[in-house]
């Protein structure tokens, strides 16, 4: 019996690669995607890094929401499950074999976008291959619960497009899948908070390019279990080894029960503070520490009066306070820098500074002085140490000016040349807050 | 006896109901196999004769009634029952790419003591396709894909759900050759047809359903002794009457038209041939032929339920089902 179980599931997983369809949703489709999102964010250094998370998402939700319960429908539709059903073991042995061979088949779609990635792009490998990997398989099991579900629930195949499509396309869209979170309205990252693509986009990012692991992902964690689980019990419950069977009116109860732990987890991520919006900081703010701000290295700085990063000393003349306050009162109306809650404006505040220092304008220490006057009358002590901080370690978190018409800073450097003099800034005036600099 | 051979199990059923929804399937059905038989269920569309089956194979749970097969109660424990039992379902179909030998190694590695993969493939005749994709095997080769798939475990009991449904003259003539050396192995058949000549032919016991009920219960020869005086009456003649006025002629049941000539299902041949010649000779018809056949299951049917066989019948009774 053992034997046999073990012989379906190889089995399963040589007809999934004999199947032109299969290998088109299973690879192809993964491959356009990364491609996509390649030619989308190619000038990032590194690129991709930071959109990772993301595209392994994608690849796992196809995987979850089309491929896993096409293969389950379209056996039972064909009378597949009505003959296995006549063999001496539980049905539910061979339904898991099934589940399984989609993990791994989903897992080398994963292993393969990352290659991919790392050969075409240049990504970076993800700084701990063991930790993305045990969160890609949670991930991927979390999700075929999903899965199984819409398998139990379809009728027939092209039932499971259209409801696969309803788990798709709302976590592509809203659910900080394919449109990060950060870029989302308010409205929408609450909504997103509902959904378990926000979470399993948090895991998978952070474990594949934070230096935190899996530090802060607890709830992600719990929320993708919950979620996971109950659809997979409820599509276990409500399964139909045969194409006539309808699903019995009592079981269908099983339907909102499993939905509810969506609410349920998108519930307690709001009582507990996690769905205040994130309108650009992005999740990797949150993980940040006091130990993360202690161990900032200042070693590598230019000095302040060098070509580079270049920052004047505190105004101690009236004169010099009125030959920079024109562009200081635009400056503190300017309404990116605004929000004294959103570490996003400390950022924005800081890419003035860089902007100004990489088109050498003749007031760039100026400026960047400005700028650090602004950002400590402005910011609570301890948002700014950590939005600081948030930029000296992601500089490719959250958004970063390359043109400041506004300010009248119209040279237009390039992005990632912006993103490295941020991150200069930042610490030089962390340093400062941190007593470590001095001026 | 050859020791090497199984030893062929008995099944009882008693008094299995079914429904779906509001539909009854079956209403008390109770028969009994005894080991080594050939035994058929017969019955036309809708008759149970699938929902018994699948009651029995433990696909379906009956709403009353007790299985047994080999001894061994099938609705308390479906899983020891399968090991004894080869079945070949309707409706039944594999992954398209999967091949012949693959199929084979899948289930019979579900087995102890199972038979040699490469010896199926050569009994069946599949051994040159033992590789190819099952979407590239004609109709005839999936057919005995399947047959072969009904032995992989060395079975005690065959269930054969319409067998012969769709084959062509050869390959039922082959069918109904495997199936009673199944018989001379050790096995115990247990089929369903609407093919009445194919029961009379293979079976040496039939039970016929009607609308989930046992309307007979004995071996074909001693149903169709019960019917002896009745039969068909086939005739053809130039200048007949209207064919309405045969249904009033003595003992007529039925009238069937096939081609220029009449078929009368009578339940007395000898009162129907005395009306039918003087109808004739009044009305001023040339008789060209006339035929009388002997009774048949079709007549058994006839003399049971009043209504005439219907014939044909892919499918049986309603398949949607609460799950």
């Amino acid at each position: 019996m053992k034997t046999g179980l073990l012989r379906h599931f190889l089995l399963v997983l040589r007809l999934n690669l004999r199947s032109v369809q299969a290998l088109i949703y299973g690879y192809a489709v993964p491959v356009f995607f990364l491609l996509a999102f390649g030619a989308v964010f190619r000038d990032d250094t590194p690129a991709l890094k930071h959109e990772m998370g993301q595209i392994l998402v994608i690849t796992i939700l196809g995987g979850a929401c089309f491929g896993l319960p096409t293969a389950l429908v379209a056996e039972r539709e064909r009378g597949v499950w009505r003959r296995y059903r006549l063999l001496p073991v539980p049905i539910s042995g061979l339904v898991l074999g099934t589940v399984i061979a989609r993990l791994v088949i989903v897992a080398s779609a994963l292993a393969l976008q990352t290659a991919l990635a790392h050969w075409v792009f240049g990504t970076p490998w993800p700084l701990n291959p063991v930790l993305t990997t045990v969160a890609a398989l949670a991930v991927t099991a979390s999700f075929l619960g999903l899965g199984l579900l819409v398998a139990a629930l379809a009728n027939d195949v092209p039932a499971v497009q259209a409801l696969g499509q309803c788990l798709f396309l709302p976590m592509i869209l809203i659910g900080g899948v394919g449109v990060p979170l950060s870029v989302l309205p308010a409205v929408a990252q609450k909504i997103a908070g509902f959904m378990p693509g926000r979470y399993a986009v948090h895991i998978l990012q952070q474990t594949y390019a934070a230096p935190a692991g899996l530090h802060g992902t607890g709830f992600d964690f719990l929320a993708l279990a919950v979620i996971g689980v109950a659809a997979a019990l409820a599509g276990s419950l409500l399964f139909r080894w045969e194409a006539g069977h309808r699903v019995a009116r009592a079981a269908r109860l099983w339907v909102p029960i499993a939905l509810g732990s969506w609410l349920l987890v998108g519930t307690a991520a709001g009582l507990t503070g996690r769905l205040r919006p994130l309108p650009s900081a992005g999740a990797s703010f949150d993980t940040i520490t006091a130990a993360d701000i202690a161990g900032i290295d200042y070693s590598d700085l230019p000095g302040d009066h060098e070509l580079a990063g270049r920052l004047d000393p505190p105004f101690t003349t009236l004169e010099q306070s009125a030959r920079i306050a024109p562009f200081v009162a635009r400056l503190r109306a300017w309404p990116p820098g605004l929000d004294k809650t959103d570490p996003q404006s400390v950022r924005s505040l800081v890419c003035v500074a860089a902007i100004a220092d990489i088109s050498e304008d003749p007031r760039e220490g100026q400026i960047a002085r400005a700028v650090f006057d602004c950002l400590t009358s402005r910011f609570p002590p301890a948002l700014l140490r950590k939005a600081l901080a948030w930029v000296a370690l992601y500089p490719h978190d959250g958004r970063t000016f390359n043109t400041l018409p506004a300010l009248g800073l119209n040279r237009r450097p390039q992005i990632d040349i912006v993103r490295s003099r941020c991150v200069v800034y930042a610490k030089k005036y962390l340093g400062r807050l941190e007593g470590t600099l001095h001026d | 006896m050859d020791a090497t051979r199984p030893r062929p199990v008995g099944v009882r059923v008693i008094d299995l109901h079914k429904r779906y929804g509001a539909t009854p399937a079956l209403r008390g059905l109770s028969f009994e196999v005894s080991p080594g038989k050939i035994f058929g269920i017969l019955g036309p569309n809708g008759a149970g004769k699938t929902t018994a089956l699948e009651c029995l194979l433990g696909l379906r749970t009956p709403d009353l009634g007790s299985i047994e097969i080999g001894g061994t109660d099938a609705l308390r424990h479906p899983r020891a029952v399968r090991s004894l039992v080869g079945a070949q379902l309707q409706d039944a179909a594999l992954q398209d790419k999967i091949t012949p030998r693959e199929a084979l190694a899948l289930f019979a590695s579900f087995y102890r003591g199972a038979a040699d993969v490469d010896g199926l493939l050569e009994r069946f005749g599949l051994a040159e396709k033992a590789r190819a994709s099952f979407d590239s095997l004609s109709g005839g080769q999936r057919r005995r894909l399947f047959l072969a798939l009904t032995f992989v475990n060395r079975p005690r009991l065959v269930v054969l759900d319409e067998p012969t449904a769709g084959l062509d003259p050869r390959g039922r003539h082959e069918l109904h050759e495997l199936i009673r050396s199944l018989r001379s192995d050790g096995c115990t058949v247990l089929l369903s047809t609407h093919d009445l000549p194919e029961a009379e032919a293979l079976c040496d016991h039939i039970v016929i359903l009607h609308e989930g009920r046992t309307i007979a219960d004995a071996p074909p020869a001693e149903l169709v002794r019960t019917v002896e005086s009745g039969g068909r009456i086939r005739f053809a003649a130039s200048g007949a009457p209207n064919p309405e006025a045969y249904a009033t002629l003595a003992a007529v049941s039925a009238v069937d038209a096939a081609g220029d000539a009449f078929i009368l299902h009578s339940s007395d041949v000898h009162q129907t041939v005395s009306a039918l010649l003087p109808l004739l000779q009044r009305t001023g018809a040339r008789l060209s032929e006339l035929t009388v056949t002997r009774p048949t299951l079709e007549d058994v049917f006839l003399r049971l339920t009043g209504k005439a066989w219907p014939g044909e019948a892919p499918a049986d009774g309603p398949r949607e089902v609460e799950a």
